[in-house]
């Protein structure tokens, strides 16, 4: 089986196949990490389409030092923070729809950790959290997705746990108030 | 992997992402459609190094006038200040006879100790701050 960054250099020399196989690999990924992104489900589904479109016209620009999917999340990255033409034509459907998130998280006994992390954190340290333990990134790979330094990578990731940490202690409640952080 | 990154794991998890056919033959309908982009022309790269050339050459010419005017300033440079520690001794006053008449004047002196406290004081800093980059350390250690 071919690494994610070996079927990037034989897309880069322009095969179609190895690039719908990259496509195969990611898509669920990313759509669940677009979903705790966007506003809507609508948004979340153009941001993926987007962001494959647009790793496949730029296919040239990867450099292999990277892991393929750092470069690919920071390209998704991007693709989320601009709002969606749901969102950007019709603001009254935004106020009414549902946080996808909360839509897409199965009922259980206690509150997905990820809804609390984005009521508390900001965009970014919220990324930064979602790479390092769910998409297991080293720091200086989350650091170049996000076009950051390493060091404001390490100390956003060390405040966001510590924030989680907190909400974690039984002393206080899960909540949506208080300061964002990172 | 401590608790709370065994809960963010288990969590994300938990988020429900299928990806419809209808989403599926979307993208692949845009990539069909989606055409490479060239990567940038040669010239490009020579406008880059264009730049680079130009920029050389602006530092290379500033270095050279500020090495140019020092020059001419050293030769209009009068004699050194003597420093400050060849007044750390005063020599004893000889006045011709005066010894004999007055007794010798008690001349001999010291340096004033006006920087001890201020050394006092950096190392005081210093002690701080080295305090202060241990404990971050120790901080982001613990985290990683």
């Amino acid at each position: 089986m071919n690494s994610d960054e070996q079927l990037a250099l034989e897309a880069q020399h322009g095969s179609d196949r190895a690039y719908s196989e990259l496509v195969e690999r990611y898509q669920v990924r990313l759509l669940r990490f677009l979903l705790t992104r966007s506003a809507s489900r609508a948004d979340a589904e153009d941001a993926l389409q987007d962001t494959f479109v647009n790793a496949y016209r730029y296919l040239y620009s990867y450099d292999s030092r990277w892991r393929f999917s750092t470069w690919l999340y920071r390209i998704a990255i991007r693709n989320a923070a601009r709002p969606g033409p749901a969102a950007a034509g019709n603001e009254e459907m935004l106020v009414a729809d549902e946080d996808p998130l909360a839509e897409c998280i199965a009922a259980s006994e206690r509150e997905n950790l990820w809804l609390t992390a984005k009521a508390l954190l900001s965009a970014e340290a919220y990324s930064a959290l979602w790479l390092r333990y769910v998409e297991d990134m080293p720091v200086s790979d989350i650091a170049h997705a996000l076009r950051r330094s390493v060091s404001w990578t390490k100390v956003t990731l060390f405040r966001a746990r510590r924030r989680l940490g907190g909400e974690l202690s039984p002393a206080t409640p899960i909540g949506k108030k208080g300061q964002i952080y990172g | 992997m401590d608790n709370l990154e065994q809960r963010l794991a288990d969590d994300a998890k938990a988020i429900e992402a299928r990806v419809s056919p209808q989403l599926e033959a979307r993208i692949e309908a845009s990539l069909q459609n989606a055409q490479r982009a060239a990567p940038p022309e040669p010239g490009h790269r020579s406008s880059v190094t264009l730049w680079w050339a130009s920029s050389l050459t602006g530092l290379v010419t500033a270095a050279l006038v500020i090495v140019l005017l020092n020059w001419n300033r050293e030769s209009t440079k009068t004699d050194p200040v003597p420093a400050a520690r060849e007044f750390a001794t005063v020599p004893e006053a000889v006045v011709p006879d005066a010894a004999d008449r007055y007794g010798r004047l008690p001349l001999t002196t010291r340096t004033a100790d006006l920087t001890g406290p201020l050394e006092e004081e950096l190392r005081n800093l210093k002690s701080d701050i080295e305090k202060a980059r241990d404990n971050v350390e120790q901080d982001i250690r613990s985290s990683f």
